[in-house]
């Protein structure tokens, strides 16, 4: 920086908006220290998030309105530890920073959000990011906290010292954000330029943010009481594992008990506006693509909504109290057996109720390698839709016998073992991975236990909504036109005027063209449309058999079931079982890992993997079996 | 002050100041970016037995970092421990 006529307030404006374009201001800080949380406070619901091209950073970037009309684009950039890019989240931070990322105008202003209850460490990162020269507002967030525990900090002398505007503030009280406005408004007061040293190494740096705290009289705040106290009990030997197990069998519970009835609700109530909107349209081609193609395929995709919702509510509530990172500190000796770490235990809590929040959630795993084993294996346990399918097959090829006692029975062992099977299936796979293509170099193992916090409500709602929408537009969008085209296939050639029986429609050519490949699994050409329509999502190919055989379609029609075991030995039924056990049959994983992983390689060889895994074990059940 | 072994030595409930770090360079700027910085104060917070990992308070903030981990990073006695040894004897 050189030496600069010392400017006053009046003078000193952001960048105007240049012609056309909308001026850019971009939010960065190290993890944990409340970006999200202050970038809904300024933007509110006007955000968008994307992929950054190529690679698996989300793009987040939401306008906020100055009050003259103007608008600003707030682009909240990944954590940063450091400004020696290594991982794809620094990388991404320094290149926006420099205009180097296409797409993205190299920003006009920088907000540096730093927690004030641990200056002394954040300071460090002062010096690089003025270093970039670009206007700069530093945020003390957390002030509240800072209060609570007995430190302080003046942010005015600390301006003095930096030479940028300081703020204290808290964006989860939404306290200090006026001044945060100001800044963007181009009104704050802004203290006279310093220069400040080239800074080369971690040490030096840190030897600079001590100087930097103690002329702004920083007070660290005394250790919080409440989260020794916690830790005591969360990290306890005995009772830390309790409480893990413990809180895996509430998420459990209420995937299943709660959100059950709620899905069950979600179906019947798409089913009865269907027939409602079935009176009030006019027989024709188009009534049956809108009732049974459209109408259906947006059936099929809320139905996982209220499950989805749940989940994410629970990993919500978990990750901003702090606990996710103590649960990850408890997983981390099993998931280190098979080659994970700690955090990948979210990830495949969560693919017990779908796969693709699953893969979402695997971006918590900060090692590449680790994160792409734990989406690889995700979608090899039992997820919710492939319950149907194993409610339908077992009811009607499993006879009900007592094994343990009259409450358990060879059914629910039967299903236990599908379980069982999927998860060891999942971490056999991982370990092998890991021990393969994915083997890393062992690198320090270093996970930082934030302090513990209620989460708010506004935070989770905010969660909930962006979970919600990646939801719908990436899965919600192939199964929607997976099942348009499914239906299609079944509906056409029309001949004489009607529309044709299944085994004369195209997906019934199909299912004969492919019943060769099934043969060897003891399965005919019925069951490999259902095969190819329960790509959309497994449980579609009850209601697919159920077209078949001419039958009510559900999975407790003791018609459907008679169907079947005319139909299916018992070893090719068995054979099934396993098929729906391993194979990635669902697109809207499919898809979803292509975009967490930015491209068609992974979902690929998962896809080629898991249809290998499945065929084989159907393969031979169906030889052992019979 | 005084050589005194690895992170992984320091027992629950004691300070020490972090030394050297034996790590290649990527990975010993990350251990620093957490705050095992030499020369800054370090303590033991708790130790999970299951897990095989410690939980250190350094520079303001909790860290979890497994045994093996904690090996490569150096300590050296701190003043404060010292003191508290020697009244202790």
């Amino acid at each position: 920086m050189k030496e600069q006529p010392v400017p006053s307030a009046t003078e000193v404006r952001l960048p105007d908006r240049q012609s056309g374009g909308v001026r850019t201001v971009a939010i960065c800080g190290p993890p944990n220290v409340g970006k999200s949380t202050f970038f809904n406070r300024l933007t509110g619901l006007r955000q968008k998030v994307a992929n950054y091209p190529g690679i698996t950073v989300e793009k987040r970037i939401g306008t906020f309105e100055l009050a003259g009309g103007e608008t600003v684009d707030l682009i909240d950039l990944p954590g940063i530890v450091g400004l020696h890019p290594r991982s794809e989240d620094e990388r991404i931070c320094m290149d926006v920073l420099l205009g180097a990322r296409e797409g993205i105008p190299r920003p006009s202003a920088v907000i540096l959000l730093l927690d004030s209850t641990n200056l002394q460490g954040h300071l460090r990162l002062v010096p690089g990011i003025l270093g970039f020269g670009i206007p700069t507002l530093v945020v003390l967030n957390m002030s509240d906290d800072l209060q609570a525990r007995g430190g302080s900090v003046d942010a005015d002398a600390l301006a003095t010292r930096i030479g940028v505007p300081v703020v204290a503030a808290s964006a989860r009280l939404g306290k200090g954000m006026e001044r945060v406005v100001s800044f963007l408004e181009g009104t704050l007061a802004q203290p006279k330029r310093v220069e400040l040293p080239v800074l080369n190494s971690i040490p030096a740096e840190r030897q600079w943010a001590s100087g930097a705290a103690l002329h702004a009289g920083y007070h660290a705040p005394e250790p919080s009481l409440w989260g020794r106290r916690l830790d005591r009990v969360f990290l306890h030997p005995i009772l830390g594992p309790l409480i893990f197990l413990a809180v895996v069998v509430a998420v459990f519970q209420c995937i299943f008990t709660l959100a059950v009835p709620l899905m069950d609700g979600v179906e019947a109530a798409v089913a009865v506006s269907g027939g409602w909107l079935g009176t009030l349209l006019p027989d024709s081609v188009l009534k049956g693509l809108l009732l049974e193609g459209v109408w259906g395929g947006v059936g099929a995709v809320v139905v996982f909504l209220p499950q989805i919702l749940i989940l994410f509510l629970f990993v919500g509530v978990l990750e901003d109290s702090g606990y996710l990172a103590r649960a990850a500190v408890i997983a981390d000796r099993s998931m280190r057996a098979v080659g994970l770490e700690g955090r990948s235990f979210i990830p495949l809590l969560s693919s017990y109720a779908c796969a693709v929040p699953a893969v979402m959630a695997a971006r918590t795993v900060e090692n590449p390698r680790d994160r792409l084993a734990t989406l690889f294996v995700a979608p090899l346990t039992t997820c919710s839709a492939r319950l149907p399918v194993y409610a339908l097959l077992i009811a009607a090829f499993i006879p009900e016998r007592p094994v343990l006692g009259p409450l358990v029975g060879t059914r629910a062992t039967v299903l236990l073992g599908l379980y069982a099977a999927g998860f060891a299936a999942a971490c056999g796979t991982a370990w092998l991975l890991k021990s393969t293509i994915l083997k890393s170099k062992p690198a320090p193992f270093m996970l930082q236990l934030p302090p513990y916090r209620w989460p708010t409500a506004r935070s989770l709602s905010f969660r909930l909504l962006d979970r919600a929408k990646i939801f719908l537009r990436r899965a919600g969008t192939v199964i929607l036109v997976t099942t348009i085209v499914l239906w299609v296939l079944a509906s056409i050639p029309y001949q004489g005027g009607e529309p044709p029986a299944i085994g004369d429609s195209v997906a019934g050519s199909i299912g004969r063209f492919l019943e060769p490949a099934v043969e060897p699994l003891g399965l005919d050409w019925k069951v490999a449309i259902g095969l190819i329509t329960s790509l959309a999502a497994r449980e579609v190919i009850v209601g697919t058999l159920g077209t078949i055989y001419e039958m009510e379609a559900d999975e407790s029609s003791p018609e459907l079931q008679a169907a079947l075991q005319a139909e299916l030995s018992f070893g090719a039924a068995i054979g099934l079982l396993m098929y729906f056990a391993f194979a990635m049959q669902c697109m809207s994983t499919v898809a979803i890992v292509r975009r967490e992983t930015g491209g068609w390689q992974w979902p690929a060889l998962q896809f080629a993997y898991m249809l290998a895994l499945a065929y084989g074990s159907a393969f031979v059940a169906y030889r052992f079996l019979g | 002050m005084s050589e005194a072994g690895t992170l992984a030595d320091l027992g629950l409930g004691r300070t020490a100041i972090v030394g050297d770090l034996a790590f290649g360079e990527a990975d010993r700027v990350r251990v620093m970016e957490m705050g095992f910085i030499p020369g800054a104060p370090v303590s033991c917070q708790r130790v999970v037995p299951m897990g095989d990992l410690a939980v250190y308070q350094v520079d303001g903030a909790l860290i979890a970092i497994r045994r093996e981990t904690a090996e490569q990073i150096g300590i050296l006695s701190s003043a404060d421990e010292r003191a508290a040894s020697a009244k202790r004897d």
